[in-house]
Parts: C-alpha cells; sequence; structure tokens
C-alpha cells in the first residue's frame, strides 16, 4: 500500500518522516513477498512470513523516526548558521567598504547605550533593587502631620499610644539622632541612633557578628551594636569586638554586635545604635516632637488600614489632649517613599531624558542607513531580481544593523563604565545607596536589550523600505534615485520626530537652568563669605547641667575669638543647614491658649547674628545683657515670625511662651526682629524662628540639642587660611577629649544643600546640548542627501538662470518645513511632558512660555545652520558639470 | 540461529554494499544475505534504523526513485563523507581481524 503521491510534494514544506518510513517499510515487505512467491510460497503465507522475517515493526519506526527528527533539528541548525554566519560576513564586508559611515554609526550608539546604561545603573541602584531588610516593602514610617502639612516628626506619647493601641503592626520602634564622642584613640564623633530594642525588628537584617538589642534591655544596660564601617575603621574589624566595652560620650558601653555593611544605604546613616527608653512622664508628652517612628506591617494589613488604624488613636489623642493636638493628624508612608520619594521623579526624569537622547541617536542612525540603502538600490535590486526572497534580504539588512548595534553597545559599556564612575563620584552622597550604582549582570541585561532594540528599531524601517521596491524601475534608470527629500516620507517624519524630541528635551534643561537662575538670585538673608563653622557636642558627663554647658560654650567662644585675625564668633543650635529643629506650640500674653501656633527655637550667644550677618530690623540682637542666668528673660523673633503673630502690632514688647517647664507660661519678651534667613536650603519655605539667648535656656533644652552648638566664625580673608587648625587648637586647649566636626567654610555648606538640584541640572543641561548638537547632526545628514540626490535639478534651474540665493533658500526651506513640523510636534509633547517635573522647579512654571520659545527658537536656528552647509554646496553647483554628469 | 554482531559491524558493512552504487533498503539486505550467508544472518527490520543514523551522520544520502519493477523505492548511496568513513572502518577492521585471527591460530604459547 503505498501512499498517495501528492503526499510527496509536502515534501517541499515539511518532511513528512513517518510516511516515508511507511512507504519503505511497505516496498520492503512487498519485494519479500515477491521473492518468496518466485521461490512457490503462497501469497497469503508469504505476507505472514516476510512480516515474521522483518521482526518488530512498532520498535523499528519509533528508533527510525528518532533518528530522523535529530537528523531533521541538526540540519536546521547547521542551515540557521549558516545563514547567519553569511550575513555576518557579507554585513562585515559592507561595514569595511564604507569605514567613515561605520565609525558614524557604532559612536553614536555607543555613547547613547552608554549614557542610558550609566543612569539606569544609577536607577537601579536606587529605585529597583529592593531594601537589603527583610520583607522591606512591609517598612512603614509613621508621622504626625501638623495642619495638613505633611511630615514632621513625632512625640513620645503618640509613639507610645500607636505602638499600644494600634492592631497593624507586627512591630513599632521609635528612634533619634544622636552623635557620640568616641574616646577611643583618636577622639571620634560618630552620629548613631538612639532606638528603642525594637528597632531591629523594624528594619531586620541578621547581624555580622553578636546580636541586636533585647526587648528587655533599656538605656541603664548600656549596650551598642556597631555598624560595619565603624567595626572596621575605628576598631580595624576587630573579631574580639563584640564584649569589648567602649566610652560613648563619656559613658562605657558593651558592644553586643556588628551590623552587615548593607544595613547603611547612606554614608550619612548610623554608624552606631544605643537603647532609647522612654520615662513615664515622657509617655504622656504629647509636646516635643522630636523622634522617628518606623513600624513593620502585620501580614496582611494595607498601608491605607494601618493609616486608618492611627488615625483612629490619633483622633483618641485629640479628644484626650486638645491643647496641643487640635491641628494635628498623623500619616502612614511606606519607607521606601520617604526614603527615596524625593529622587525617584528626579531619577525618572533623567532616564527618560538619556532615552530620549539614545531615540535621537536612532532616529539619526536610521536616516544614515536609509540614505545609504537608497545607493544601494541597485544592488538589491539585482539581488531581488536574482530570486533573494524578500524576507531573506530584510533579514540580511537588520543583521548588518544589529551587527552595527552590538559594536556600538559593546563600545557603549566601556563608556557606561566611565560614566557610572562619574555619575556615583559626583552624584551627591547622600542619594541611598548611590555608591551601589554599577555594571552588575541586570545592567548588563539592559544594555543588552537597549542595543538589540536599538539594532531592530533603526534597522528595520530602511531594510523594510529598501527591499519594497518597484525592481523594473530600479534596474531600468540605473538606480539614480528619482526620490526627492520631500516626497521622501519616511526619512522626512524621522527628522520631524528627532526634532520634536530634541525640543522636549531642550525645554526641559531650559526649564531646570532658569529655575537654578532663580535660585541664585533668592535672598539668603544672611552673608555665608569668610565664615566657617565647626560643630562641638559637649559630653554629658562632665558638662551636666545648663549653667556648665553655657560656661563651656562662652570660654570655648573667648578662645576663638583671640584667634588672630577673626573678625566675629557666635555660637547657635541651628545655623543655615544644620543643626536640630526642635517647633512646638506658642502661647501669646493676652491671648487664650486655642490661638497657639507653631514656632522654631534656636539658642544662639551673643556675636551669632552679627557672624553671619543677619541684619536686624527692629529692636536690638541679643546681647551680654542677656547672656547673665539672671538677665530678663528676652527673645528674637524673625519677620515671618514677626508677621504671622503680629499682622498689624508692633511685636516689640510682646510677651510669649512656649515649651516651658511646667504648666505656667514662662514669658519671655520679644526684644528684636531679625531679617528672614533660609536656613533649610535656597528652595526651602521660611518657618516662624525664634531665638533665645544662651544663658536662659534650661536643662530640658539642652538635653533635647544633645548640648551640641555650631559655631561660627567670621575672620579676615588673611587669617582664613589658617583658621582649621587654629580652630582645632583653640578646641584642644580647652577641653582635649572634644572631638571637633563638621569644620568647613560655610560657603561649602551652602554649595551642597544646592548639591542635588545641581547635579540633575548638570545632567539635564548636558542632555538637552547632545539632543540639540544630534538633531542638527540629523538635519544636515538628510539635506546634504537631498542636495546630492537633485544636483541635476539645481543644476538646471542655475542654468534657467536661478539666482545662488534662491538655490539656498530652496534647500534651506526644506530644512526649515522639517524643523518648523518638528518643533510643533515637541511643543505639544513638551506640554504634557514638562507636568511630570514640576514639583521639582523653583518657582517657575513648568510651562514656562519664555522657555519653551527659547527652546523653539534654538532649535530653528540649529536646524537652518545645519542645512546651510549643504545649501552653499548647491548655490556652487556648476550647471555644466551637473547637466552632462547625467547624460 | 541469530549472530550478535559486533557493535558498528552492520553500519560498515552497509558502507561496503553501498560502495558500488546506490541500493534501496530490501536490496541491502538481501545483497548482505547472499554474502554473509548463514553466519550473518540479520533481523531485517534491524538494518532501517543503522540506515536512519547513518544518514543523520551524513554518510550516505537517501532519494526516492523507482525499482526495476516499478515501483517507489528509498535508494540510498554513498556521500564523499561516507566514503571516507567506509575506508577508516575497513582498515580498522582489517587490522581487528588480523590481529584476532593471529591470535586464535596460534597454536602455543612461545616461552617467554
Amino acid at each position: 500500500m503505498t501512499a498517495p503521491n501528492w503526499r510527496r510534494y509536502l515534501r517541499f514544506w515539511r518532511s513528512d518522516v513517518r510516511g516515508d518510513f511507511d512507504d519503505e517499510l511497505a516496498f520492503h515487505v512487498q519485494e519479500r513477498v515477491d521473492d518468496l512467491v518466485a521461490r512457490g510460497m503462497h501469497p497469503a503465507a508469504a505476507h505472514d512470513e516476510a512480516m515474521r522475517r522483518f521482526g518488530n515493526i512498532d520498535q523499528v519506526r519509533e528508533h527510525c523516526l528518532t533518528e530522523a527528527a535529530e537528523r531533521e533539528s541538526q540540519m536546521r541548525r547547521m542551515e540557521t548558521l549558516e545563514v547567519l554566519t553569511q550575513d555576518t560576513i557579507y554585513a562585515l564586508r559592507t561595514m569595511r567598504t564604507r569605514p567613515s559611515l561605520t565609525a558614524a554609526i557604532v559612536l553614536t550608539i555607543a555613547l547613547g547605550i552608554g549614557a542610558t546604561t550609566s543612569i539606569f545603573s544609577v536607577v537601579n541602584a536606587v529605585l529597583l533593587r529592593p531594601l537589603p531588610y527583610q520583607d522591606a516593602d512591609r517598612v512603614v514610617m509613621l508621622r504626625e502631620v501638623y495642619r495638613g502639612n505633611c511630615c514632621g516628626s513625632v512625640s513620645p506619647g503618640h509613639f507610645h499610644d500607636w505602638t499600644e493601641q494600634t492592631r497593624s503592626f507586627a512591630a513599632t520602634a521609635a528612634s533619634q539622632g544622636q552623635t557620640y564622642n568616641l574616646t577611643e584613640g583618636d577622639p571620634a564623633r560618630l552620629v548613631g541612633l538612639r532606638v528603642t530594642p525594637a528597632y531591629f525588628d523594624v528594619f531586620s537584617m541578621p547581624a555580622t557578628l553578636g546580636r541586636y538589642f533585647l526587648a528587655h534591655e533599656t538605656e541603664a544596660s548600656r549596650v551598642t551594636v556597631l555598624s560595619h564601617d565603624v567595626w572596621q575603621n575605628q576598631f580595624a574589624g576587630e573579631a574580639g569586638i563584640v564584649g569589648r566595652q567602649i566610652r560613648l560620650n563619656g559613658a562605657a558601653h558593651t558592644v553586643v554586635g556588628v551590623a552587615p555593611k548593607a544595613y547603611s544605604l547612606t554614608p550619612y546613616d548610623a554608624r552606631l545604635w544605643t537603647i532609647l527608653t522612654f520615662t513615664p512622664e515622657q509617655r504622656i508628652n504629647y509636646g516635643a516632637h522630636t523622634f522617628q517612628v518606623a513600624a513593620r506591617l502585620q501580614p496582611g494589613v494595607t498601608e491605607q488600614q494601618a493609616r486608618a488604624d492611627v488615625e483612629r488613636v490619633t483622633e483618641d489623642i485629640r479628644r484626650r489632649v486638645p491643647n496641643e493636638m487640635k491641628e494635628r493628624g498623623a500619616d502612614v508612608t511606606a519607607f521606601n517613599e520617604v526614603l527615596i520619594g524625593d529622587y525617584r521623579t528626579q531619577l525618572w526624569v533623567l532616564l527618560g531624558a538619556v532615552v530620549f537622547v539614545l531615540l535621537i541617536g536612532c532616529v539619526n542612525v536610521a536616516s544614515l542607513l536609509l540614505a545609504r540603502a537608497s545607493t544601494r538600490r541597485k544592488e538589491i535590486a539585482i539581488r531581488g531580481a536574482l530570486g533573494g526572497a524578500r524576507s531573506r534580504l530584510v533579514r540580511q539588512l537588520l543583521t548588518e544593523s544589529v551587527l552595527l548595534a552590538i559594536v556600538g553597545g559593546a563600545l557603549g559599556v566601556l563608556v557606561a563604565r566611565v560614566g557610572v564612575s562619574f555619575l556615583v563620584g559626583t552624584g551627591p552622597a547622600f542619594i541611598p545607596r548611590l555608591a551601589e550604582a554599577g555594571l552588575q549582570l541586570d545592567v548588563l541585561g539592559f544594555a543588552a536589550l537597549a542595543t538589540l532594540a536599538c539594532g531592530v528599531l533603526f534597522g528595520l524601517a530602511p531594510a523594510l523600505r529598501a527591499t519594497r521596491l518597484d525592481l523594473q524601475a530600479e534596474l531600468r534608470d540605473g538606480g539614480r534615485g528619482s526620490r526627492t527629500v520631500v516626497r521622501d516620507r519616511m526619512r522626512a517624519g524621522l527628522i520631524v520626530a528627532e526634532i520634536a524630541v530634541a525640543l522636549v528635551l531642550l525645554v526641559s534643561a531650559g526649564l531646570f537652568l532658569r529655575s537654578a537662575q532663580r535660585l541664585q538670585r533668592v535672598q539668603i538673608g544672611f552673608d555665608p563669605s569668610h565664615v566657617t563653622m565647626m560643630r562641638v557636642a559637649l559630653p554629658p558627663d562632665r558638662y551636666d547641667s545648663a549653667t556648665t554647658v553655657v560656661r563651656a560654650f562662652n570660654t570655648l567662644l573667648d578662645e576663638v575669638r583671640s584667634i588672630p585675625g577673626v573678625v566675629a564668633a557666635g555660637a547657635g543650635t541651628r545655623v543655615p543647614m544644620w543643626g536640630i529643629s526642635i517647633d512646638f506650640g506658642m502661647q501669646v500674653e493676652g491671648r487664650g491658649t486655642e490661638q497657639m501656633a507653631v514656632g522654631h527655637m534656636r539658642i544662639v550667644t551673643p556675636g551669632y547674628f552679627e557672624t553671619l550677618g543677619i541684619s536686624l530690623r527692629r529692636g536690638r540682637y541679643l546681647g551680654e545683657l542677656d547672656n547673665q542666668p539672671n538677665a530678663p528673660r528676652a527673645i528674637v523673633v524673625n519677620e515671618t515670625y514677626a508677621q504671622s503673630f503680629f499682622p498689624n502690632e508692633d511685636p516689640i514688647g510682646k510677651r510669649v511662651s512656649g515649651w516651658q517647664n511646667g504648666p505656667e507660661p514662662e514669658w519671655r519678651e520679644i526684644v528684636g526682629v531679625v531679617a528672614d534667613i533660609r536656613a533649610f536650603g535656597q528652595d526651602q519655605t521660611i518657618p516662624a524662628e525664634l531665638y533665645a539667648p544662651a544663658a536662659q535656656a534650661n536643662q530640658a533644652w539642652w538635653n533635647a540639642h544633645q548640648r551640641n552648638m555650631t559655631i561660627v566664625v567670621k575672620a579676615d580673608e588673611r587669617a582664613e587660611a589658617t583658621l582649621g587648625p587654629a580652630l582645632r587648637a583653640a578646641v584642644k586647649r580647652f577641653d582635649a577629649t572634644l572631638p571637633l566636626f563638621h569644620l568647613q567654610p560655610m560657603g561649602e555648606v551652602l554649595a551642597q544643600s544646592t548639591a542635588q538640584r545641581r547635579f540633575s541640572t548638570m545632567l539635564l543641561t548636558l542632555l538637552g546640548f547632545t539632543g540639540l548638537v544630534l538633531a542638527a547632526i540629523g538635519i544636515y545628514g538628510v539635506i546634504a542627501f537631498f542636495v546630492s540626490q537633485r544636483t541635476h535639478e539645481i543644476g538646471v534651474r542655475i542654468a534657467l538662470g536661478a539666482s545662488r540665493y534662491s538655490v539656498i533658500g530652496l534647500v534651506v526651506r526644506q530644512a526649515l518645513t522639517l524643523a518648523v513640523a518638528g518643533v510643533a510636534l515637541g511643543a505639544v509633547l513638551a506640554w504634557w511632558a514638562t507636568r511630570a517635573f514640576g514639583s521639582m522647579l523653583f518657582e517657575i512654571q513648568a510651562r514656562d512660555p519664555l522657555t519653551f520659545g527659547l527652546g523653539a527658537l534654538v532649535l530653528l536656528l540649529a536646524a537652518t545652520g545645519a542645512a546651510f552647509l549643504p545649501a552653499r554646496r548647491a548655490a556652487r553647483v556648476s550647471p555644466v558639470l551637473a547637466l552632462s554628469e547625467s547624460a | 540461529m541469530k549472530t550478535e554482531l559486533l557493535h558498528g559491524t552492520l553500519e560498515v558493512m552497509i558502507l561496503k554494499t553501498l560502495s558500488w552504487g546506490h541500493m534501496h533498503g530490501y536490496g541491502i539486505g538481501r545483497w548482505l544475505e547472499q554474502h554473509g550467508g548463514d553466519a550473518l544472518r540479520i533481523e531485517e527490520g534491524s538494518l532501517y534504523p543503522a540506515l536512519y543514523r547513518l544518514e543523520r551522520k551524513g554518510w550516505i544520502k537517501a532519494e526516492w526513485g523507482l525499482s526495476e519493477k516499478n515501483r517507489k523505492a528509498k535508494y540510498y548511496r554513498l556521500t564523499p563523507q561516507g566514503r571516507k568513513a567506509l575506508a577508516a572502518s575497513v582498515a580498522m577492521w582489517q587490522d581487528f581481524a588480523s590481529a584476532v585471527a593471529r591470535i586464535l591460530s596460534t597454536r602455543q604459547p612461545s616461552p617467554a
């Protein structure tokens, strides 16, 4: 029984191995039967005998089919490999014949992929990689909301009630920043955290050495956990560190454990931890908002549920303690959001911008390839005429473009190596985990994907276009393209898109630049020139009472003032950008407690205002007169305070009270009003501020500030160079065990506060400029090609009397038509895209018309400039040459 | 009686059979039967897996054609690679066979 004949033809598409085998088997059996019959056997018996002799048919068939299938797949692999090898060899040969074109493409892709990969590595490290803590997505921050302003520190009372009365959390922990003088060897000042023991259940990670705190341990247990960094640097990675006694702020503490390296997210994170314990009095204190509270959600509880839960308890507090609480609410937000919320928009904007630059690069490459495809038309037409299938030709052209992309991408990884180290080196170090940015496997994977996407993206359009040819027409007119740039819709479309994207980049960069310019003009309210700051904290064991603290700072300031060249010196608990800010409700004499409003309190010594150059608006500065313990209580307020508390009155002589020791008001008379200063950053709003003389600060205030002041020193120019060592020596003379930290010029401090903004502005400007240059190159390429394709026509025009100017006009008009279309499209895109970072701008609208206009103008000028070179070439076309060439 | 063939023997014999020209599976079997006699009696079915294996190795190539009786038959022929493989196998088999023959024909071990 042979199979029907037609089935054989199926083999053109797919081989039919099973059918083939059965045919072969049938033939075998039939031949055997013939033989046996010829020897005289009965046909029926002969068939049985033939089958018997053959053996186990099923088993044989199975063996054969396995072999055949194996053979088929082997062949397919060979075939694919062969085609790929052919295409690759061909592509390499083509690349070699046009070295400058190849170099231009490879470089464009290398820079594009390099820049994109660099920024992605930062996005990956900061935003995408999960935090190192166990189930980090379940960690939330609980914060207080004051008058709808999110979000502030928490009072011990709130923490206590939230912990006891909510049901949403597996663990809650309070913490408070604390600096420690470590007196082992060279005195060191370490930033640390006081935490309730559950802190390490909230931010959970196995300890590197030893253990964390136990639930029953208290402040009195005198135990500490060190960060990996302190263990390595201060104790040289000593293996027996657990159990050792170290002195922190003069008190002996036992090291119980070392946290892992990954525990600290920035170089500014806590470097050691001690225990925070609340006294029974503190547990009912709802006024001192100085703690951070973190919690771990119970399994299955959502952020919203937790927020409702916390708000319920807060409502209860509001009912019980109405005065303090009237305008205070609560907020629950994922820790991750609190940590990187500020950076998210910025980083995505940067990644978006760099992807835009990459896209422009791809469009340029596509445009170059389209131009080349036009010159290769004849070659492709011949291959098509000789029977090259379209899919085969597309595959060939795509192999070329992907190969170009791969070479570019490989170079791009090298570019990214430089780029990443640049970003990590110049980026602000306080961005969490920025230092972890690098070329890890996932980042390399991204680079590979982006490379392939580029290869297909810039290759597909030219490949499809090149192969969609009218073969006959192409061969007939000798490959001289009759398309013009305007009729060349695809290329024109690409350039329009490119200009549109470039405009979005330019407008974004422009907005950031204008924002930076505005920021530069902000009145900071103080004069940082020739001012140096240093921070000093007095350990509680030797400087216990308020009196000793004040005396110590006064003595230290006298030492500082005796340094030759020092013009003025003073100290305060907060100087611009540094120090703790404690706010509380303020009561005004003669008004009820229901009219309380919040003020931020600073403790200052005489000389503070003069050194920082904060000008006096009314009344007087605080002076030596106020620096006596028994002097009448005096206070200086800033303008914002004066305006919000006494809008239509003279504040001088009015009496206010806040943060008093007991329930009775402690009236302080307002003796002066000083200028507002931007103490929290140039781009931050100014709170209502009060300045109290150091001598009149009570014990509780000093404890809250950890007996910590920042000394500011103004010196004349000659003394400035030697001021650092002189200040160190002065502190040493005063107390050799006191570490001094953050010794730096005020101007530098100010620059650091805008580092993040300047960083993203710089990168965006760089990207915007790159986009502009690439777009100009793109326009130049298209117009140059347009001119070279129409030399003949231009020659005819000139021969017929067209002036050089009209020829230049003709060419430039081509460019401007595209540019105007691109700018129009880009404006719409930018209108929509700049909304994404409106909140990052300072005193400028995301849709600032001037920026949009300038961006458009710059692009149109660039387009005209780029078209001008080929236009001049066109104008110099010799009509005789152009006409004879085509003859 | 069925003889257990040494590994690879059948493949070499198929290659040899095809060295004079193309032949279909049945023809190969019959030729081996005629020339090998009872000593080399092989189950007819086992020929085919060997043929497919050789085809996979690229030593033989199959084509459909017409037999003497005008039936459609699958013909196999040697490829240049197959020819090389045959030469190598023949040399190896001859060495092997003469070694075995030498040992088996030794009457008494000569004293060392």
